[in-house]
């Protein structure tokens, strides 16, 4: 369905990718894991079409969607028309609007299409977000910001949902939840996920397939349960 | 205590023209953090269209047979959409090309001042040097308020400044444009994801904030019917440290900080000799923000607009 090949990307002049392919299929999990500047984050804002300063510019190579280039297709396109989206790292709440505002707001391009009930759906996934409805999001905790950044992409009624570390500054407990809830979404709704993770033990554990970056390029790649027990990675990747 | 009162009122028909500039600067930094500093001479614009309309529209071979109230009627409207697509063109032909390349900050600021000063020696180029005269569109009626002197147009400017902020105020914080204008101010990044195109945004902050400043600059050929190129200037820059006081990125600071400013110096002008009036004005308005650098409304790193 995605299908990534031979991307190049670069900063500037400063080249991040060196040519890197993969694909997702419909309905599955697929992890992108790797140390920090390994070109996680470049990716998904590569395939977000996202425009510089804060992202790359594709230099080589092509991104498609079921069959069908998407790189000239501007980023609020491809939330609209491909219904892929992206709750970046760091989540990137809007603090100064409640949670409600932020999730209606959410729902711009898919104005009268029940907005009220896909909140509801949002709040069924995360209870703590209803509770805070009122509420500032910047007055939220960490978790519930990492929540609403998830809700707030699904409001978008997305089928592809990019992940860019969501368990960042997560206590153990809260992040093992969100990854149940992720991998709910997956099993009972087909929604896709590309999640990017520091954390690749857990990673490996919820996605079916995985990838593994290393300075712009993927070094390994496979069925998730071959990568968390492949030695090298292992070593390289999760602490021994 | 009457004259302070008549005084009163005068500040208020000041203060409504500064509060309608400092609105349209408070939008634009809101959502883009961009001093527009051609705004005083949108303003400008804005009277000098507002002269185009309503002469055109009162031709004297009786063209259109208007009565000089529908041309008030139908020259309010058209000068508000023609100055919003003077400042949406600027926005595109100055703003948008330097933001893309993704140029500092700083460089847009200077653009903007260029623009400002495109504007208002271009119309000195084009229309020449002799001055304008706004036709008289509204029959000046003086109502005695207990021994004050009120005309209908000043009731009609504080009454339009009031209904303005009021309606702005509703659609920054009730609609989905509004929302969207909040978010871009909090994180620009973060806006595309949620599928909302960032430029239709700033084009509607734009053109919200130019046609605001046209029919403040109507209102004030209405008010002083004598036109010329620089009219902007001045009246903008105060209009611009007016929104700054009141904390700018947020609509009442900029209607607050524009009645503020407005009121010391009418009451400086006639308590003491008028020379006086723009030292103690900013003066004023220098200690308010020795006391507060973010401005009245203004709160360091939370909320704009």
């Amino acid at each position: 369905m995605l299908r990534v090949t031979n991307l190049k990307a670069a900063y500037g002049k400063i080249e991040a990718l060196h040519g890197i392919s993969f694909h997702v299929e419909k309905g599955e999990i697929v992890t992108l894991i790797g140390s920090n500047g390994a070109g996680k984050s470049t990716t998904l804002k590569a395939l977000m079409r996202l425009q510089p300063p804060e992202s790359p510019i594709v230099t080589e190579g092509d991104i498609t969607f079921d069959g069908v280039s998407i790189l000239g297709v501007p980023a609020h396109r491809v939330v609209s028309d491909i219904r892929m989206t992206l709750a970046p790292e760091g989540r990137r709440i809007f603090g100064n609007l409640t949670v409600m505002e932020n999730l209606q707001l959410a729902s711009w391009s898919r104005r009268g299409e029940d907005t009220d009930k896909k909140i509801q759906h949002v709040f069924d996934l995360f209870p703590r977000l209803a509770e805070r409805a009122r509420q500032r999001s910047d007055t939220l905790s960490g978790g519930e910001q990492q929540m609403l950044a998830i809700g707030r992409a699904l409001m978008t009624k997305c089928s592809v949902l990019l992940l860019d570390e969501p368990s960042m500054g997560l206590a153990p407990l809260i992040m093992y939840d969100l990854f149940r809830t992720l991998k709910k979404l997956n099993t009972d709704e087909g929604l896709t996920i590309i999640v990017v993770e520091q954390n690749a033990n857990l990673a490996l554990r919820v996605a079916d397939r995985g990838y593994v970056l290393d300075t712009g390029e993927i070094i390994a790649e496979g069925p998730a349960k071959e990568l968390l027990h492949k030695p090298e990675i292992k070593a390289a990747y999760l602490g021994g | 205590m009457e004259f302070f009162l008549q005084q009163c009122v005068n500040a208020l028909q000041w203060g409504s023209f500064y509060a309608l500039i400092a609105l349209g600067y408070t939008l634009v930094y809101g959502v883009l953090r961009l001093i527009n500093f051609a705004h005083g001479d949108v303003f400008m614009v804005g009277a000098y269209l507002a002269f185009f309309v309503s002469t055109g529209l009162l031709a004297p071979e009786g063209m259109f047979g208007f009565s000089r109230e529908i041309v008030l009627i139908l020259t309010i409207p058209l000068t508000m959409i023609l100055t919003s697509m003077v400042g949406v063109t600027l926005e595109r032909v100055a703003y948008r090309p330097l933001m893309r390349k993704g140029a500092h900050r700083l460089y847009v600021v200077i653009t903007a001042l260029m623009c400002g000063l495109i504007l208002e020696n271009g119309n000195l180029a084009l229309l020449g040097a002799s001055r304008r005269t706004l036709p008289t569109l509204l029959d000046k009626t003086v109502y005695n308020i207990g021994g004050i002197a009120v005309t209908n147009l000043k009731l009609l400017v504080v009454f339009t400044a009031v209904l303005v902020f009021f309606a702005l105020y509703f659609i920054v914080t009730r609609t989905r444009m509004g929302m969207a204008m909040r978010a871009v101010s909090w994180d620009r990044f973060a806006l595309p994801l949620m599928g909302i195109p960032l430029e239709q945004v700033v084009v509607f902050t734009f053109a919200l904030g130019s046609s605001i400043a046209g029919l403040g600059g109507l209102l004030f050929a209405m008010s002083y019917p004598v036109l010329d190129p620089y009219m902007g200037a001045m009246t903008g820059w105060k209009a611009f440290i007016a929104a700054v006081v009141g904390g700018i990125g947020d609509v009442r600071g900029a209607f607050v900080g524009g009645f503020l400013l407005a009121f010391v110096e009418i009451m400086v002008a006639a308590f003491l000799p008028s020379t006086f009036r723009d030292l103690f004005a900013f003066s004023v308005l220098l200690f308010i923000l020795w006391q507060r650098p973010t401005g009245i409304f203004g709160k360091p790193l939370t909320t704009k607009i």
